[in-house]
């Protein structure tokens, strides 16, 4: 069974300023939250303070009621923290496993076999008896977290565990986490840099930006409705274009018509669309006057930069007309893939 | 004055560097754990006095030693000076250091994540710093090793603290330096190439130790 995590007004101070602060974060038993936010946020202080690896400077950490300044070893029992470097011993993934268990005082036969069921549920139990730190990046952060697993935590903390992973590895590595997690209510608090991680996998997602909670929301949420153009950047909307709302609703770019309206009032907006919203139509149609400037391949989808009275990026699927260079189109925004927001 | 077997110098200059080795690594080994992970008070300093230890001359160790253990001394009292046990000291205050200095450096190039992370994963403090040392075994064994060689290749303070006493505290090296004095180069490179055999035996059996270590860890 998970715990329940709770920080209020929790400051923490390194080198003079401050890296960290939450007035309040409550985070329920059994839930899975992902932190998201760019390199230097504040993520792996979170994840450091909630370890109870070191304590905050100021405010209270709880883990259930016990709190994380005074708790000591046995609180540190109930937590499991996976690093972003594997931080594997020079022994073999068996022991690696097997060491926490004893440090447990878990005998001998029934920590052999947890430790083996751990690394099988991460695909890794061929290579038990192998040295830890031969192995490749990938099957070093399974062994890492089947060693997290092996203790049957009550919270798992997972800092960018697939940082250092190619794009198909981090795919097949998270199937497996999700896979190896399975229903277990262990409450799993993620850092991550990207998106594709952290909505994937989490109940509810916290954008942290400087050190502060900037939103909070589901992955639906998220990716529907970020309140500024930081979280849209962060959650992955490739364009941010500058707009206006006109008396009638309608989103313009100067006069041209971006084909979508809102509720908002009449005035200065940002449009951020996916790339795959933004769709190219023939030069005489109604839309934002644009030229194509380049067209890459991507994975399933070809990449056209166009410029004109705005830069864009969109995504056309293949096999979906003729673009090249120098073509003049029109774009506009699938409302389903855009949001407005507001600009200060 | 019968010249004593050379087998029986020889044998004193391993227990009394080999002894002097364990204590000194067993000192070093604590107090260079503490300068590193623990955040003591005065650790600057202390990490100050340590590099200066490395670096001081092993005659000025020996004379302070011989002072202290001198019959006037302050630890007069213990009839030390001019014994085995008093030359043992003196390479314990000479080797020390270096281990010292070598195991804090060893242990600060651990992958800096690796002592929380074993602590996050329930790890006391007792398990955490026996799994370090582990970690850190070979540097730790070189540290071992490189404490050995200077006890047992140094003659200042053997000579100050020992006084080279005939069937008592004579050890290789103060013999090589009787001999040369003596004009008998013959029995002093005789003594040089058992002491060099001595030292290569017993490096060799710490480097085989190891480098077994060592493969294992790449394998």
């Amino acid at each position: 069974m998970g715990a329940e995590l709770s920080l209020r007004a929790v400051r923490h101070r390194r080198g003079g300023r401050d890296v960290l602060s939450i007035d309040r974060l409550d985070v329920t038993a059994g839930e899975r939250l992902a932190v998201l936010g760019p390199n230097g946020a504040g993520k792996t202080t979170l994840l450091r303070l909630l370890a109870a690896v070191e304590p905050p400077t100021a405010g209270r950490i709880t883990v259930d009621a016990l709190d994380t300044a005074s708790g000591g070893v046995d609180l540190l029992r109930r937590t499991a923290y996976v690093t972003q470097r594997a931080g594997l011993l020079s022994t073999s993934a068996l022991r690696n496993v097997e060491l926490p268990l004893q440090w447990r005082k878990v005998p001998r036969r029934q920590r052999r076999q947890l430790a083996m069921d751990a690394l099988d549920r991460l695909r890794v139990a061929h290579l038990a008896d192998r040295p830890a730190r031969a192995l490749s990046g990938g099957e070093q952060q399974r062994v890492s977290l089947a060693r997290a697993l092996a203790l049957d935590p009550e919270v798992l903390l997972l800092d960018e565990p697939a940082a250092g992973l190619d794009a198909q590895s981090r795919t097949v590595f998270f199937a497996d986490l999700d896979r190896a997690l399975g229903d277990r209510a262990i409450t799993v608090v993620q850092v991550s840099h990207r998106a594709d991680e952290a909505l994937h996998f989490a109940d509810r997602v916290i954008v942290l930006l400087d050190g502060r909670i900037h939103q909070l929301g589901t992955p639906d949420e998220l990716n529907r409705r970020p309140v500024d153009t930081d979280v849209a950047a962060l959650v992955g909307y490739e364009n941010l274009i500058d707009a206006e709302v006109g008396p009638d609703g309608t989103v313009l770019v100067g006069e041209a018509p971006t084909g979508l309206t809102t509720d908002h009032p009449p005035g200065p907006v940002t449009v951020a669309a996916f790339a795959s919203g933004v769709r190219l139509l023939p030069a005489d149609w109604p839309g934002l006057p644009v030229q194509v400037t380049r067209v890459s391949p991507g994975p399933g989808h070809r990449t056209v930069a166009v410029a004109g009275v705005v830069s864009l990026l969109a995504h056309v699927p293949l096999g979906a007309g003729t673009l090249r260079a120098g073509l003049a189109v029109r774009a506009t925004f699938d409302p389903a893939l855009s949001t407005i927001l507001p600009r200060p | 004055m019968t010249a004593e077997p050379v087998y029986e110098v020889l044998a004193r200059s391993a227990t009394v560097s080999l002894t002097a080795t364990v204590i000194a690594s067993l000192l070093g080994i604590s107090l260079g754990t503490a300068l590193a992970l623990a955040g003591l008070p005065g650790r600057r300093l202390l990490t100050a006095v340590v590099n200066t230890g490395m670096a001081v001359p092993t005659v000025v160790v020996g004379l302070i030693v011989a002072l202290l253990l001198w019959r006037s001394g302050p630890l007069g009292d213990l009839n030390l000076i001019y014994t085995v046990r008093g030359m043992i000291i003196a390479q314990v205050a000479i080797a020390t250091p270096l281990i010292t200095g070598i195991t804090m450096a060893a242990l600060q190039l651990l992958p800096p994540e690796l002592p929380e992370q074993l602590r996050s994963l329930g790890a006391n403090r007792r398990q955490l710093v026996l799994r370090l040392w582990i970690e850190a075994r070979l540097p730790l064994l070189a540290a071992a090793m490189a404490g050995f060689g200077h006890a047992i290749s140094e003659v200042g303070s053997a000579t100050l603290v020992g006084g080279n006493i005939h069937g008592q505290t004579q050890v290789m090296t103060t013999a090589i330096v009787e001999n040369v004095s003596r004009g008998e180069f013959g029995t002093a490179i005789v003594y040089g190439v058992i002491l060099l055999v001595l030292a290569f035996v017993v490096n060799s059996l710490l480097a085989s130790i190891q480098q077994r270590g060592a493969v294992w860890a790449r394998n």
